[in-house]
């Protein structure tokens, strides 16, 4: 489930190195590989890591949690902004829902169509300043987030004694915490170490690589991504693109947020509060360009999967969190610098074969600031 | 069109000042003249110059189309190391202090150079060495705080004052003018500024933009170190808190003093100004005995406010310099729709960015 809309797809389709061999390519593949041997190892050293309903089914919780953060971010990464807003967002969406349930007593799927609206509006908000003012997607989510933090704490102790919403309509604790093992056909039940959570994840998932891969509305983000002139000379509303991304971002986040808040059985102001860097690791970890015009769905849950993977291993080990953090930084810069080792290595070989130079959305001569890349290459 | 961008960038230092006026007179008087006795003076002071110095820092990486997301991280993990060697190890005090500044500058460092050799966006990288530092500074204190009864020397020098108003105001006031100078009447201020405004154009004129970056990013880093030295001084103690919340607001601070984003441009009066009313805010919200999230709140909408209205003049500046014969560089892009065009232009025309 990836898309990708670069200038050299044609030239790879008549070559035709294989499926396999791209594949073995991606960053997906090595994704898949470290999560195996992650698994071989933790669970040879550690054999309580494959206790089903106190080990497994958290990590999966937490899996599919992060998953739909990191594909927040994925969205607005397709067309090359980033929104550092996601946790503010996705605490401001899970605030309504929780309003919905406490002060006005709506069933379930009201109250998160409440919050998910809410999602989309400050999104859609964000969105519009950017498309309108043309100021970098970097500093108005920025500005937004600020915002956002401000006010949801400030609206939780308006509301609320305890700063936090408790009141649980029927079906939430389903979704939040139990496991397939509650769903039976006939004498056949499901297993207790899978969640329910993973079927929102799922779906979105779904949902997102149809949109991306299906869909000329997916397409259109992912050229408006690799170049924003370009997608307008041939027609592309990119405005209105921009704005669409940034609501489906809003929404997302307040979707994870909702789900967080099903999973621990409150919704609190604390929500979302470390939702930031995981955003942008899984999807970057995934191979997501951060300039946009490439996206990648599976590996940004591979990506998420690899860092929770790596913190439930830590936390069985009995090693602090802080070095998991040092762990998440480090992996990211190694990460990320083979990339472009690969990226310079493949255009020496290009080069080397006569071809013209690549559209390299990645790599930009001068590192500038987010947002800055690609247009120094358009006009220079 | 120099004269008139000249006018303009002291038109938003004067407004910035008359807000500045305003906002202290409407404190004074809200407060029944409480607002100027000593002591609310000295505390006023004594808990600006972080901001202003986090501020400047991300000023100096903004200057060259960079950015620091790792201010507070730096600022926290340099505060954190030079506790643990004063407490734990016995370190003199003052030693501490040189070490928290030499920290910083070093953090700093490796994210110039890690941007340069790698190539990877200036964003992510000081992501990663925001977690890594922040998982160091973690590991260093833990849960405990090492109170500044450890280093009672520089706990002095916190306190002290000079025209009665704290000696670290006026550190950070002597690092706003170093700085002002550096930028406005070095050579390696002015090709910080050229690397940001125009690389192309600086690289053909023999400006090597990737020291540029290391600069920046060292001297953003250098910065932070002198803060985490401030907070020691004037803080009654660090922890693992220490940093947490210097992100936000160092960004706010240029951003409001009217630094251009994508490079080229500084703004030192202006960042000073506006770090000040942001320390403004947050003491209307002591006075009115509002909930700390406010501050939040109203910087998170005046900075929305103020790169929308900056937008809005740079289009007009954009326009007003395509309408004459276009001089220079700016010739290529007049039609550019992009959120950069604009202010590409607007930078290269503003090689005397400096202002201040």
């Amino acid at each position: 489930m990836t898309a990708q809309n670069r200038d050299d797809a044609p030239r790879t389709a008549t070559r035709r190195p294989g499926a396999v061999r791209r594949f073995l390519a991606t960053p997906r593949f090595f994704l898949i590989v470290l999560i195996i041997a992650l698994v071989v190892v933790i669970g040879a050293l550690k054999p309580s890591f494959f206790n089903g309903p106190f080990v497994i089914a958290p990590l999966l919780t937490s899996i599919s949690i992060f998953t739909v953060v990191g594909l927040s971010q994925l969205v607005v990464m397709s067309v090359g902004h980033m929104n550092l807003a996601i946790g503010p967002m996705a605490a401001f969406g899970a605030m309504f829902a929780g309003m919905s349930f406490q002060l006005f007593g709506l069933p379930l799927w009201a109250g998160v169509v409440v919050g998910l609206l809410a999602g989309a509006a400050v999104g859609a908000l964000s969105g519009w300043i950017i498309a309108r003012t043309g100021v970098n997607s970097f500093i108005v989510t920025l500005a937004m987030s600020f915002a956002l933090i401000g006010l949801v704490p400030t609206v939780y102790s308006w509301l609320t004694t305890g700063s936090a919403f408790t009141v649980k309509p029927d079906g939430l604790d389903v979704i939040g915490r139990a496991s397939f093992a509650t769903l039976c056909l006939g004498n056949v039940c499901g297993t207790n170490a899978i969640p329910i959570i993973v079927v929102p994840t799922i779906v979105t998932m779904a949902i997102l690589g149809y949109l991306f891969t299906r869909t000329r509305i997916g397409r259109e983000l992912l050229m408006t991504g690799s170049n924003v002139q370009a997608a307008e000379l041939s027609g592309i509303p990119t405005s209105r693109r921009i704005i669409l991304v940034h609501t489906l971002s809003g929404v997302l986040a307040a979707l994870a947020g909702f789900l967080l808040a099903a999973s621990t059985g409150s919704f609190t102001p604390g929500i979302g509060g470390e939702f930031m860097l995981q955003s942008f690791v899984g999807p970057i970890l995934g191979g997501t360009l951060l300039a946009g015009g490439y996206v990648s769905i599976t590996g940004t849950l591979l990506g998420i999967t690899l860092t929770l993977l790596i913190r439930k291993g830590l936390d069985l080990f009995g090693v602090g969190i802080e070095t998991l953090n040092i762990l998440l930084g480090v992996i990211l810069l190694i990460a990320l610098s083979a990339d472009r080792f690969r990226l310079i290595r493949t255009r020496r070989t290009r080069a080397a074969a006569a071809v013209a130079p690549p559209d390299d959305t990645g790599g930009d001569p001068h590192p500038t600031g987010p947002g800055a890349d690609k247009k120094e290459e358009v006009s220079a | 069109m120099k004269r008139w961008l000249n006018s303009f960038v002291h038109s938003q230092n004067l407004s910035l000042g008359i807000i500045v006026v305003v906002g202290v007179a409407l404190l004074g008087v809200s407060s029944g003249g409480g607002f100027f006795d000593p002591i609310s003076v000295t505390t006023f002071f004594t808990f600006l110059a972080v901001p202003i110095l986090i501020g400047l820092a991300q000023m100096i990486t903004l200057s060259v189309g960079q950015l620091n997301l790792a201010v507070g991280a730096i600022g926290g993990f340099a505060s954190c190391f030079a506790g643990v060697i004063v407490a734990d190890l016995g370190v003199p005090a003052w030693l501490g202090a040189i070490a928290a500044v030499l920290v910083g500058a070093l953090a700093g460092l490796a994210n110039g150079l890690l941007v340069v050799i790698t190539r990877i966006n200036g964003f992510i990288v000081t992501l990663a060495t925001m977690t890594i530092l922040l998982g160091l500074q973690y590991g260093l204190v833990g849960t405990r705080t090492i109170s500044n009864s450890e280093w009672p020397s520089l706990a002095e020098l916190g306190k002290a004052s000079l025209l009665g108003i704290p000696v670290i105001f006026w550190i950070a006031v002597a690092v706003a003018i170093v700085l002002s100078f550096c930028f406005g009447h070095t050579v390696t201020g002015r090709r910080l500024l050229a690397s940001g405004g125009n690389p192309v154009a600086a690289q053909l004129a023999g400006v090597s933009n990737d020291r540029s970056v290391v600069v920046a990013h060292a001297a953003s880093g250098l910065l932070c170190g002198i803060a985490a030295f401030v907070t020691m001084a004037s803080l009654s103690g660090v922890n693992q808190s220490v940093g947490g919340d210097w992100l936000l607001s160092s960004f706010a601070a240029p951003i409001i003093g009217g630094v251009s984003l994508t490079g080229g441009s500084v703004a030192v009066l202006g960042t000073v100004l506006a770090a000040t009313i942001v320390r403004l805010v947050d003491s209307a919200r002591a006075e009115f005995q509002l909930a700390p999230s406010w501050v939040n709140f109203v910087v998170g909408a005046v900075v929305l406010g103020t790169v929308a209205l900056g937008r809005v003049r740079e289009v007009r500046a954009a326009r007003a310099a395509t309408t004459p014969p276009p001089g220079g560089t700016s010739a290529g892009e007049p039609t550019e729709p992009a959120p950069l065009g604009g202010a590409r232009i607007l930078a290269t025309a503003r090689p005397g960015g400096a202002d201040a």
